[in-house]
């Protein structure tokens, strides 16, 4: 997608909402989704359509767990860490992924293939602890699944 | 207006009427009572509750509350740290809490000694620490531009200082990242923060988080001095606290008069006060032997050298003034010249005008306008800053701002102005009847060509707005002090000016005259050339006798505004040279003529003429406005001006806010002057084949400048933008292309 292509799509989306602005989450949706992170181009990008600054983008971007202000690898394993899988050992899925990874959460493999994140609550509290593997839902997930998803990771094309 | 319902609140068992709905910290206030606050500031909008040091009981609610949120209920009952165990427990763990990271490096920290943090800790904090972990540490400082230094592990996130980059000046470029523990204000990336207001965050910090990099590690708060002052590099005339240690001027603050400025400063007015010791500053007379040589010489003879150069002009003198002047030295060179020789003969800094005086409002009222029209070709944020704050101030309180120029939200060719007026003023305009119509309607011309204020005056009369007291009309003036200049020059005397030549002699009045190149052609012509100014690098060179000028940060006297306030200029620091008046009582002396050195008597002299007999003594520290004149001249509608026929595009040159001799002097302020561009349209850039970035050759009749392309989208089409200095001799039709 070229930049125009990223502008104008952001553009009309943004035409649907009452004040601009508010189509900020999307439009960095949009953005991450053609660069698979949020770079500073991307965050300018998106300041430029929607006539905020960029700045303000980053702010937006860095609050919000789902939006990756660094490069993430080809496969993303996203372990929910808050209150609900915490209490039903998220902490060991976590280490788990780790040493099967041979990485710490937040690194990314150095192939380059697949990438571990902590994050926030995921909203999947009724089935914790949930794992979320390039954006669908694991769940429960415990640290003995851990092996059988990074080799189906790996064998993935 | 209804006289708002008043309610009693109890605060710590005094009770207190105030009208309903306001904010319980006022309340507080009100009954004698501190809440204290860290993030709380009425300035920034709606609070925001977030540092918690506001924390009070209040009756009927289980759980403290942050004070500064709530708001005066009939029948309240609240109880602050002074009589509440609870309340103070609260606000003793919210300090201790603030504290866990700071990094308590008070005895190197600027803000030590004038800093909230300090003081409340002082008064409320624990004075112990339970924590013993270490402190969370981070790169410091980080300059987050060549003005502003942040220091991450000071910082408490009250928001102060991002509410106000996006509420106040609505840059948007200082924000807050990250979240939660992790939060911490930054910029974008290594940009520096860019703002025309980014110093008022430093004032806004409640602790040394923001700090001036010219201010750092110079003084201790209890070795300066701050004297109450008026800034004098743009007709706002914004009050000041000028910092001064041994006989410096270490820092402006700014000083909040609520009609003027409301406590805020721009970038321009708060940190270019280091021009006074610029390298090339003049110190002594100069005095010019053979071709562009030039001898310092004694005041006693420089003094001898002007009367024999005087003497010699006789009535052949023209003089050129900037509009820097105070109103005191303008009237005493028009004393000395006009009633000692004789010589009328002046170039005014700019066209003014009475006709304003019917219209008059306090620019505050530009905050509480319904709707206001902005109209000509320059934006207000580069001639008059804070104007620009007002008028976001509006919008944010639902006013209607229109702007109707090149760039403005009905984009419309330069020098349409006289006829955008005559439009507005027709019975079927649209907008003009909603003008007309209004309580609270304020027109504004903000550009050159205005006729010192007339045309704008013209267009209010027409819509009737002197006779309604919410509605007025401003002018945005070139020079801080123009109208005081020339209304003083023309006090003097009666004599008819008749314009003398041969010139024998041309008199520069101030560093701006001297940069402009009207008078610089008029210097071609004369004989002699007398010159007052600060800098080296204007007059010397072409001047027979240069007197070196002061500062409006080194001078007692007066300016009057664009609102037509008169206002104090303070001296600040001693200047390196004696001032304009005293050298100007000794020559005029010399002439028969009798002019007080004191800024204070020649002002009674003005004041008999110019201002009802406003004594110097009675011009508050905030000034107040005189009341609208009834016999102010009514200018007829001006006529339309001609379009520039022609081809190729309409070049808009600028005076940026970041310009002049005092800008071009402090290093800090570097960046922000403009860049080398030139602005297009998105529909010219395309049909040029440009895109931003691109290097571009901008060509008038053989000349040809070359400059970046920047899109702009709100620049008419058919107009391109380029910053006086960088626009050359390029005329008023140029052809941009590739380069």
């Amino acid at each position: 997608m070229s930049t125009e292509a990223l502008v104008d799509q952001i553009r009309a989306i943004a035409e649907q909402y009452p004040e601009r602005e508010s189509a900020i989450m999307p439009a960095l949706h949009i953005a991450q989704e053609r660069y698979g992170w949020l770079p500073p181009e991307a965050l300018c990008e998106v300041a430029d359509a929607l006539e905020l600054t960029p700045a303000y983008c980053k702010a937006v971007a860095s609050f919000y767990d789902m939006y990756h202000l660094r490069p993430t690898g080809r496969h993303l394993v996203e372990v929910c860490t808050n209150v609900a899988c915490a209490l039903v050992g998220a902490q060991q899925v976590v280490e788990a992924f780790e040493a099967e990874l041979g990485l710490r959460a937040g690194e990314t493999t150095e192939d380059g293939e697949v990438t571990l994140r902590a994050v926030e609550c995921a909203g999947g509290c009724g089935y914790a602890p949930v794992v979320v593997v390039d954006h669908r839902y694991r769940e429960p997930v415990r640290p003995e699944n851990v092996p059988a998803i990074v080799e189906g990771l790996r064998r993935a094309p | 207006m209804s006289t708002p319902e008043l309610v009693t609140v109890t605060i710590d068992d005094r009770a207190v009427q105030v009208p309903k709905g306001t904010g319980l910290v006022e309340t507080a206030l009100a009954a004698g009572v501190e809440i204290p606050v860290f993030c709380y500031e009425p300035r920034l909008g709606p609070a925001v509750g977030a540092c918690r040091m506001c924390l009070v009981e209040v009756e009927g609610m289980p759980k403290l509350q942050a004070g500064c949120t709530l708001t005066a209920q009939d029948g309240m009952t609240v109880r602050t740290a002074q009589t509440s165990a609870k309340a103070a427990d609260g606000q003793n763990a919210t300090l201790e809490f603030l504290l866990v990271n700071h990094p308590l490096d008070c005895p190197v920290c600027d803000k030590g000694g004038e800093c909230p943090l300090q003081d409340l800790t002082f008064r409320y904090g624990p004075g112990r620490t339970r924590m013993t972990f270490p402190k969370l540490t981070f790169d410091k400082p980080i300059p987050i531009s060549p003005t502003i230094a942040l220091d991450r592990e000071r910082c408490i996130l009250c928001y102060r200082c991002t509410r106000f980059s996006e509420g106040v000046s609505e840059d948007g470029e200082l924000v807050t990242v990250n979240r939660g523990a992790q939060s911490m204000i930054a910029t974008f990336e290594d940009e520096p923060y860019r703002g025309r207001f980014s110093g008022n965050v430093i004032e806004l910090c409640p602790v040394g988080a923001l700090t001036s990099t010219q201010y750092r590690f110079l003084a201790r708060p209890w070795e300066i001095q701050n004297v109450p002052s008026v800034c004098g590099l743009c007709p706002v005339g914004c009050n000041i606290d000028v910092t001064t240690r041994e006989g410096k001027v270490k820092r402006v603050l700014s000083r909040n008069h609520p009609e003027v400025d409301e406590g805020w400063l721009c970038d321009k007015g708060r940190f270019a006060f280091s021009h006074p010791h610029a390298r090339d500053r003049i110190t002594e007379p100069l005095r010019r032997v053979r071709r562009r040589g030039f001898e310092e010489l004694s005041w006693d003879d420089a003094v001898d050298e002007a009367e024999r150069m005087l003497r010699a002009a006789g009535t052949r003198i023209v003089t050129a003034l900037s509009g820097s002047e105070t109103i005191e030295q303008a009237y005493a060179l028009g004393k000395l010249l006009r009633q000692g020789l004789g010589a009328h003969a002046a170039v005014l800094p700019e066209e003014t005008s009475t006709a304003l005086d019917a219209l008059r409002l306090p620019l505050s009222a530009i905050r509480d306008a319904e709707l206001v029209v902005v109209v000509g070709d320059q934006p207000v944020e580069e001639r008059a800053p804070v104007v620009d704050l007002w008028l976001r101030a509006a919008r944010r309180r639902g006013a209607e701002i229109v702007t109707i120029g090149p760039t403005g939200s009905i984009q419309t060719p330069p020098g349409s102005a006289p006829q955008v007026c005559r439009d507005l003023a027709a019975e079927n305009n649209e907008l003009g009847r909603r003008l007309r119509g209004g309580q609270r309607s304020i027109v504004i011309w903000s550009g050159p060509d205005g006729r010192g204020g007339e045309h704008i005056a013209a267009l209010a009369h027409a819509l009737g707005l002197a006779d309604v007291a919410g509605s007025g009309a401003f002018y945005l003036p070139d020079t801080p002090n123009g109208r005081g200049v020339a209304d003083a020059w023309s006090a003097v005397a009666d004599g008819e000016p008749a314009d003398p030549e041969p010139i024998a002699l041309l008199i520069v009045s101030g560093d701006e005259a001297a940069a402009n190149p009207g008078v610089r052609a008029l210097a071609e012509r004369a004989e002699m050339v007398l010159a007052i100014t600060m800098f080296q690098g204007l007059a010397v060179g072409w001047a027979d006798l240069v007197l070196p000028g002061t500062s409006y940060l080194e001078r007692d006297g007066t300016y009057m505004n664009l609102e037509g306030r008169v206002q104090r200029l303070r001296r600040t620091v001693i200047p390196p040279a004696p001032d304009e008046l005293a050298w100007l009582a000794k020559l005029a002396g010399r002439f028969g003529v009798e002019l007080s050195p004191h800024p204070s008597l020649v002002f009674e002299d003005v004041s008999a003429r110019l201002f009802g007999g406003l004594a110097f003594a009675d011009i508050a520290a905030t000034a107040a406005l005189p009341t609208r004149a009834k016999a102010a001249p009514r200018p007829p509608l001006p006529e339309p001006e001609p379009q520039l026929g022609g081809d190729g595009l309409r070049l808009l040159r600028y005076r940026s806010l970041f310009s002049g001799a005092a800008v071009e002097r402090v290093a800090e302020l570097q960046f922000q002057r403009p860049a080398r561009e030139v602005e297009i349209s998105p529909e010219d850039a395309a049909a040029k084949g440009i895109a931003s970035g691109n290097e571009v050759a901008v060509r008038h009749n053989g000349t040809s400048v070359a400059l970046r392309a920047t899109l702009n989208r709100r620049l008419a089409p058919g107009v391109v933008r380029i910053a006086d200095e960088h626009a050359g001799d390029l005329g008023a039709r140029v052809e941009v292309g590739r380069a």
